[in-house]
C-alpha cells in the first residue's frame, strides 16, 4: 500500500481518479448532477438538432440548439422570435419565425410581408421572394408563423397559422 | 428490525417484478396500439431490392392494418386533398406505390393513444417522419387514427393528415418546411 502511494500507481491510484476519494459523496454528485440535467434538458432547455432549409440562412442544417421552454411564462410571443411549434408531440417539431400576433390580419404582398395593412421590416430576410397571399386575420389565440428562407415559391414553403398551446419555447442560440 | 426491512424490500422488488411480467403477458390496448402502429411503420418500410412477390406480400401486410372499410384524408403540402375509401384500394395504392419509390423509411414518433371506456375503439395522434430513397427532403406528418377491434385485431378505419400548421383559405398549397427533432432534430 505504501508502495502505491508512493508510486502513485495501483488501486488506490485508480479509486482517486474514477470516483474519487470519497465514494459515498461521488455517487451523490452523480445523482444530483443526473436529475438536474433531466429536469433542465427535459422541462427547461430542449436540446434539438435543425433539419432542413426553411430558417437558412438564420439556422444551419445539422446545427444544435436549445428551446427555452420558460421563454413564454413571463411574457407572450412576439413578433420576430423564433420558436418551435410542436406536432403531436416534442420529438419532432417545426422551427419557425413569428410575424402575425393575435387579431392582426397577415398577408404577403410582393414578398413582403403586410400586417394590417403595414409592410413588416424584416432585416433577417436574405433571401427575396415575389410571394403573395391574401389577407389571413388571426383569431385570439393565433399566431402566424413562416421561415426565414423565402427563395422557394409559397406553395414550396411550410407556413401558416397554429394556435398558441403549439408553442414549445423560444430557440435560445 | 434489519430483516424486517430486507423482507418489504424483497416483496416491493417481487410485487415490481410481477407487475412487470404482467404487463408483457397481458399487455393493455394501449400499448398494443403502439406496438400495431410501430408494425405499420415497419411494414410499410422498404428497400430498392425488394422483390414484385415480396412487395406484394409486404402491400397485404401493410392493408391488413386496415379495417375493410377504411377512409383515408389525406390533405398535404403541395397537393390537393384526396380521400382514399377501402382497403382493396389502399392495397392497390400502397402496390403503386412501392414500384414507383426505390425504398421508404417510415418511422411514428409521439403516439398518444386514448382509448375508448368500452375498450373496443381508440385514437392516437402520432407524427410521420419518411424519407424516400434518393430523396433530400424528409417527410413530417402529423396524423390521426381512429382504430377498433376487428377480426381479433386492433385495426385503423379512419386516418386524417393533421396540419399542424394552416392556411385556413387554402391560397396556396402548402410546401416545405424547417424544424426541430428532439431525437432530436427540428424542422424549418
Amino acid at each position: 500500500m505504501e508502495k502505491d502511494l508512493e508510486t502513485g500507481s495501483g488501486p488506490g491510484w485508480l479509486q482517486r481518479v474514477v470516483i474519487g476519494r470519497n465514494p459515498k459523496r461521488t455517487a451523490l454528485r452523480i445523482v444530483v448532477l443526473s436529475i438536474t440535467c433531466f429536469v433542465l434538458f427535459r422541462y427547461v432547455l430542449l436540446p434539438i438538432r435543425v433539419e432542413g432549409v426553411s430558417m437558412m440562412p438564420t439556422y444551419k442544417e445539422r446545427r444544435p440548439n436549445f428551446v427555452n421552454r420558460l421563454g413564454y411564462i413571463f411574457h407572450e410571443p412576439r413578433r420576430g422570435d423564433v420558436v418551435t411549434i410542436r406536432t403531436s408531440g416534442y420529438s419532432i417539431m417545426y422551427m419557425k419565425r413569428v410575424i402575425g400576433l393575435p387579431g392582426e390580419t397577415v398577408a404577403f404582398h410582393l414578398g413582403h410581408a403586410v400586417i394590417d395593412g403595414q409592410v413588416l421590416e424584416e432585416p433577417y430576410i436574405k433571401y427575396p421572394c415575389d410571394w403573395e397571399l391574401p389577407p389571413r386575420h388571426l383569431g385570439a389565440n393565433e399566431y402566424f408563423f413562416v421561415g426565414d428562407n423565402r427563395s422557394m415559391p409559397a406553395s414550396d414553403h411550410y407556413m401558416g397559422v397554429a394556435t398558441r398551446h403549439r408553442i414549445v419555447g423560444k430557440v435560445t442560440l | 428490525m434489519k430483516a424486517w426491512f430486507w423482507r418489504v424490500v424483497a416483496v416491493v422488488v417481487l410485487l415490481g417484478f410481477g407487475i412487470w411480467i404482467w404487463t408483457i403477458l397481458f399487455p393493455g390496448p394501449e400499448r398494443v396500439i403502439r406496438k400495431r402502429l410501430q408494425e405499420l411503420a415497419k411494414s410499410a418500410s422498404f428497400g430498392g431490392n425488394e422483390s414484385p412477390l415480396a412487395a406484394f406480400a409486404n402491400a397485404q401486410r401493410v392493408a391488413g392494418f386496415f379495417t375493410a372499410e377504411v377512409e383515408i384524408k389525406a390533405d398535404v403540402p403541395g397537393r390537393s386533398p384526396q380521400i382514399l375509401s377501402g382497403r382493396e384500394l389502399l392495397f392497390q395504392t400502397v402496390m403503386h406505390a412501392r414500384s414507383a419509390l426505390g425504398g421508404l423509411q417510415a418511422d411514428f414518433y409521439d403516439i398518444s393513444v386514448v382509448v375508448a371506456p368500452d375498450k373496443k375503439s381508440a385514437e392516437a395522434n402520432l407524427t410521420l417522419k419518411a424519407r424516400a430513397a434518393g430523396e433530400r427532403d424528409i417527410i413530417i406528418q402529423e396524423l390521426k387514427v381512429w382504430m377498433n377491434k376487428a377480426e381479433g385485431n386492433w385495426r385503423i378505419y379512419r386516418l386524417e393528415t393533421v396540419k399542424t400548421l394552416s392556411l385556413l383559405r387554402e391560397n396556396v398549397a402548402q410546401g416545405s418546411a424547417c424544424g426541430a427533432l428532439r431525437d432530436t432534430t427540428a424542422y424549418d
